[in-house]
């Protein structure tokens, strides 16, 4: 049981990511700095715990907090991009991140061990889950009550006024405006939240990890955070989900392929998107889910 | 309901994608002994993965040939193997840890990078026996990942790699002896990767302002970098007599074909150890032409002539200082098994996981492709070396110091 609860923590991190990207997705914004906030929601919750001692949850907290402040900094910005030059501008912001901790060193000596960021060498020593002998289940289960809780506000915030107001800016934004939405409050918002979901996730990747390198923020993992809700679907929550499983089961079933995982890997997704081209979950297939779970109206017959 | 039903055809192909790899006919009662190896066989430097899989692979093969593994009650056990794929990348490495730790696996080989090592260690348990750390309780043997000091993370973690910081002090005074009259010495590193950089500021600065050069500084690039014209225009107007290059095969070729091609001659060029590979030769033999590394394999000795020529005609791969390593691992492990009471039982996975654990931790030296290996208290190793020199596209030993 050991590997699955690992499996399903990994999932979960993975899972919030693309839950970040997707409520930025929502609002027709597609966003590379996902990354970026994942970083520096792993790297300050990684100090918070290894550095200054605090307990795991305020941490985890701090790095979600750290996340939205910097999506809401970005989100700014942001407004007066879009497309492709959103994309562009929000990846140099992942890599200014990245490039940041490539330099920042900023380490202590406890007993015989160097803890924290040592700039290319990586931030070590980020121990507390296993110092405090907790076991996969309750790593697993200390994950999954963050998933949950934000895959409950995230469906609550769809069927609210608030989702309706991000899906409009998305589906037509000059409509949204004409009906009185504020467009700049929904984008940063929608990047702000987006950033607390991505520090939240990266905050618990950091302890499941124990180490941190900022190669492994880089491009690839933005490109995962995005394509997890749109080969998924941006039809509800699950999407993101269904785009989590997709990926992982590929990357961990594929394994003993080598080197050609990749190519069929790619070849996949290429095909995945022909037939599915707007995610697996999308917003037709959510529709006929609901009318199916939905009890049929009575029929009236004459004479009733 | 067409669409539902799609769905529901994919989710059955994808899982059965999944379950394919897991599904194994039911074995043959014997006793087996469950050994993995770990390594990068997909991205920049698989290479080494590659490698390591193929030394791997023969080896399991010739020790299984040769009857095998002796257990605790006399029986003897054939070695079954897997070697998986960690992209150099830690969440992959873990997982895939992961995984193997809850099989019924004994020990691991690998991993390739020290930045998947570094987390690996890191999820291990870090003092033998101490009930309040959760950590993993799986000894990791790495052949590969090279970044000083990472043993000592847990006490589950061993390596058998070279001793950079030793081997750079030695190749800076061995410089300093045979050409006097050479003083400078300009840097070239690649920054992004752990065990390049680490190089550098760790090992070969030192090592050279230890042996009376002026280092004049250092270039710095990236693991995916593919122009280096303005860091080699540096060096070409600093006229450094030695230039220090640490960074692997991949930009190495790239840093040394822009030398060539801006006419950049230093009087001596030193490079990464893990650059001493047929992959730099294959890549850029001719203008590799002079570069001088440490390593710790060279086929110089019988034995290590034997292993690469059989790698090589039979695996598909090629035994370098890393790579080597796993063969050497390999027969530590074998007497280590034979010694220390291993029974290989269902049942007893846990114990035999610490019986191995604990005999690593006794060897205090054991016999290598280059001669006899120390191992440390810090479960480190301290190997043979020599000075390889890039002659005609191929290595040649230019200095054997053993």
């Amino acid at each position: 049981m050991e590997f699955y609860f690992a499996l399903a923590t990994l999932f979960g991190f993975r899972i919030l990511l693309g839950l970040s990207a997707y409520v930025v997705i929502l609002t027709g914004q597609i966003s590379m700095a996902q990354a970026g906030f994942y970083a520096l929601g792993a790297y300050t919750a990684g100090a918070a715990t290894a550095l200054w001692g605090w307990p795991i949850v305020p941490a985890v907290l701090l790095g979600a907090i750290v996340g939205a402040v910097f999506g809401f900094l970005v989100g700014f910005p942001a407004l007066r991009v879009r497309g492709l030059f959103l994309v562009i501008a929000t990846l140099a912001f992942t890599e200014i991140v990245r490039m940041v901790f490539l330099n920042l060193k900023y380490t202590i000596r406890v007993g015989d061990r160097t803890i924290g960021p040592a700039a290319a060498e990586g931030f070590r020593g980020i121990t507390y889950y296993f110092e405090n002998g907790w076991s996969s289940l309750q790593i697993a289960g200390f994950t999954w009550l963050f998933v949950l809780a934000v895959l409950l506000a995230f469906w609550l915030m769809d069927r609210s006024r608030a989702g309706v107001v991000l899906r409009a800016v998305g589906e037509d934004e000059l409509a949204a405006s004409s009906v009185g939405i504020n467009l700049t409050a929904a984008k940063v918002s929608a990047m702000t939240l987006g950033g607390l979901v991505a520090g939240l996730a990266g905050a618990l990747y950091a302890h499941y990890a124990t180490y941190l390198s900022q190669e492994e923020f880089g491009v690839l993992l933005a490109s995962f955070a995005v394509a997890y809700p749109l080969i998924g679907g941006t039809g509800s929550v699950l999407g993101p989900i269904a785009g989590v499983l997709f990926f992982s089961l590929l990357i961990d079933g594929l394994r003993f392929l080598g080197d050609w995982r990749n190519l069929l890997f790619g070849v996949l997704i290429v095909a995945m998107m022909n037939v599915r081209p707007h995610g697996i979950i999308d917003v037709r297939l959510v529709r006929r889910l609901a009318a199916l779970l939905r009890p049929a109206p009575k029929r009236a017959y004459a004479g009733d | 309901m067409k669409v539902l039903a799609r769905v529901a055809l994919f989710t059955i192909i994808v899982v059965g994608l999944v379950a394919a790899p897991l599904w194994e006919p039911v074995a043959a009662q014997e006793r087996v002994l469950k050994v993995a190896g770990v390594g990068a066989m997909s991205g920049v430097i698989r290479g080494f993965g590659i490698n390591s899989k193929a030394v791997f692979d023969m080896v399991v093969d010739e020790i299984n040939k040769a009857g095998g593994v002796r257990l605790a009650d006399g029986t003897r056990a054939k070695i079954v193997g897997t070697f998986l794929d960690e992209r150099c990348n830690a969440e992959e490495g873990i997982s895939v840890v992961r995984k193997l730790a809850s099989e019924d696996w004994l020990v691991l080989i690998g991993p390739t990078c020290s930045n998947v090592a570094e987390p690996l260690f890191g999820i291990l348990q870090r003092k033998v026996g101490d009930a309040g750390d959760s950590g993993l309780q799986f000894p990791i043997f790495t052949d590969t990942a090279i970044k000083p000091g990472l043993a000592k993370i847990s006490e589950w973690a061993f390596r058998n790699v070279p001793h950079e910081p030793t081997m750079y002090n030695h190749l800076f005074k061995w410089l300093k002896e045979k050409h006097p009259n050479l003083k400078t010495v300009y840097g070239g590193v690649e920054t992004d990767f752990a065990h390049s950089n680490s190089n550098w500021f760790t090992s070969m600065k030192n090592a050279a302002t230890a042996a009376g050069f002026e280092v004049l500084g250092e270039e710095k690039w990236l693991l995916n970098d593919t122009e280096f014209s303005t860091q080699v225009g540096k060096w070409r107007r600093a006229k450094p007599d030695i230039i220090a290059i640490s960074s692997h095969p991949f930009t190495t070729c790239g840093v040394l074909r822009e030398m060539k091609r801006q006419g950049v001659k230093p009087k001596v060029m030193a490079g990464l150890t893990s650059t001493a590979t047929l992959e730099t030769m294959a890549g850029c033999g001719p203008e590799a032409e002079g570069l001088i590394i440490p390593t710790g394999f060279a086929p110089v000795t019988p034995e290590a002539k034997r292993v690469a020529d059989i790698v090589a005609k039979q695996y598909k791969g090629n035994v370098d200082l890393h790579s080597a390593a796993v063969y050497e691992n390999m027969y530590v492990l074998k007497k280590v098994i034979e010694t220390s009471g291993v029974e290989a039982k269902p049942t007893t996975l846990a114990q035999d996981r610490k019986r191995i654990r604990d005999g690593l931790a006794k060897v205090t030296e054991f016999d290598g492709l280059l001669g006899k290996i120390k191992r440390l208290d810090d479960r480190e190793s301290v190997k043979p070396y020599v000075f390889a020199v890039a002659k005609n596209s191929d290595w040649a030993v230019l200095f054997d110091p053993r």
